[in-house]
């Protein structure tokens, strides 16, 4: 068989497996449903899955992948992305689309497996999170090796396309920085910032608060408009820069590391040594950022300080300023309800029965609320 | 957590003081291990997610609130300390609220 017919041949596979998938929606709409939870955009999967569902002839597929992604969202999603925790209220969910998948084809041993999983899951003390799928992880270090431009933005891609969360558009558009491809990476960071917005709304119920939900959009935008910022920055651009890295300190409320450098670093390039001060100072009064850009960011304030006359007792002088910022973000943190009364609670006990609340009246009352995850 | 056990110790013979942790976990396995853990000394009450959130106005935990002796909220404390919570802090905030009503 020459290369052309074996060419031909399969072109002609193609067009009958094309063909036949046009010829039955349900069939497309279970490809669809497990490609988009194969990508953790659980909303739209579940959509296309329920409709496979409805057809007999993909019911036992379509029941068995609801049913998986039900275990996932139910027992084994806790912090697998920043924010997420388990929602058991599914859990009886992922039990019944897998008793329906048997039920639909009982010879079906994929959907009796994930069955006797789940009833392991239901029966266990404690269910360990799912960890990190191995495709993803190669993907993620194969772009973290990769340096020409075009390959850098190939391989973000193609991570994105495996798992739909914003990680590697960040990542891609700091690799390009580092690179001196400030415009790559502005289009990569902008792009995560929109797949950041995506993945959140698909998995809005794994957030469990709206605070955490709504913490995870802003720090997806917050690192978006920070890329963006810095990038401007190194291409010269200081007002788009300021206009971006601004952006990213009012989403992160001013407690982003990185960003407060960022800051600093902008406003010593237009010698407004000052404002260069207080944002390496904020900086540094916050935990976290590498270790390297903490140096840069003493060392700055360090000759900044050398500028002004400043020559003498540069630690002494470190210490107290950053201890005064921890002390006033940690008044501002407190939001104090005075004058209004604590509003009545239905409270059980932790057996589910009404909670006797009568014995705290008259009392100074530390009221705690917490969640185990 | 922990600090709040560390805190209680001071508290636990003063009969004007009460603490009352309470969980919004959906979990009931959970709670129960992490409770099994953590073993209290004081008492811990349930109640749903979603209305702690409405009524009591915050959207992530821990929230802790110090309601004085006539049952008014004093202060309210969002988060974790951005530096560790010590009990330190948890008497500062209970001796205030303890003069307000002297």
């Amino acid at each position: 068989m020459t290369k052309q017919t074996a060419f031909m041949i399969a072109a002609a596979v193609c067009v009958t497996v094309a063909t036949t998938l046009a010829q039955s929606p349900a069939r497309d709409q279970l490809a669809r449903g497990t490609a988009l939870w194969d990508q953790r955009l659980a909303k739209s999967a579940i959509a296309a899955l329920e409709a496979a569902a409805r057809e007999r002839s993909t019911a036992a597929e379509a029941h068995e992948a609801l049913g998986r992604l039900y275990t996932f969202k139910g027992w084994q999603q806790d912090n697998v992305f920043p924010g997420w925790h388990d929602e058991p209220s599914v859990r009886e969910r992922a039990l019944a689309e897998l008793t329906a998948a048997v039920a639909a084809d009982p010879a079906r041993a994929s959907a009796q497996e994930a069955l006797r999983t789940a009833e392991g899951f239901a029966a266990a003390d404690k269910v360990d999170p799912a960890p990190p799928r191995p495709e993803i992880r190669a993907l993620d270090a194969k772009l973290q090796a990769t340096s020409n431009p075009a390959a850098i933005v190939a391989a973000v891609e193609a991570r994105a396309k495996a798992q739909a969360d914003p990680a590697p558009f960040f990542a891609g558009a700091q690799i390009l920085i580092d690179r001196g491809e400030y415009d790559r990476a502005i289009a990569l960071a902008e792009r995560g910032a929109a797949a950041s917005d995506r993945f959140i709304d698909e998995n809005l119920s794994a957030y469990q608060m709206t605070g955490k939900s709504q913490g995870s959009y802003a720090r997806g935008h917050a690192a978006a408009a920070d890329l963006v910022g810095w990038a401007q920055f190194l291409k010269k651009d200081y007002a788009t820069a300021a206009a971006k890295l601004g952006e990213a300190e009012r989403l992160s409320q001013g407690q982003d590391f990185v960003n407060q450098f960022h800051l600093g670093e902008l406003a010593r390039a237009q010698s407004v040594p000052a404002r260069a001060r207080d944002h390496y100072l904020d900086a540094l009064s916050l935990s976290g950022g590498p270790a390297p850009l903490r140096q840069r960011a003493t060392a700055a304030l360090a000759g900044l300080q050398a500028d002004s006359g400043n020559t003498t007792g540069f630690d002494a002088w470190l210490e107290a300023e950053l201890t005064r910022r921890r002390d006033d973000r940690k008044a501002s943190a407190l939001k104090s309800l005075v004058d209004r009364p604590l509003p009545a609670l239905n409270l059980t006990t932790v057996d589910g029965k009404p909670y006797d609340a009568s014995g705290l009246r008259g009392k100074v009352l530390l009221l705690n609320f917490f969640a185990s995850w | 957590m922990p600090h709040l056990k560390a805190s209680y110790a001071k508290y636990q013979n003063d009969s004007g003081v009460a603490f009352l942790l309470v969980s919004i976990d959906e979990d009931d396995k959970r709670l129960q291990r992490y409770l099994g853990e953590m073993k209290f000394p004081f008492p811990v009450a349930r109640l749903q997610a979603e209305q702690a959130e409405t009524v009591m106005g915050f959207d992530n935990v821990p929230a802790t609130f110090y309601v004085d002796a006539g049952g008014v909220v004093r202060y309210y404390l969002n988060g974790s300390e951005s530096h560790g919570d010590s009990p330190t802090r948890v008497s500062w905030f209970i001796d205030q609220v303890k003069q307000l009503r002297k």
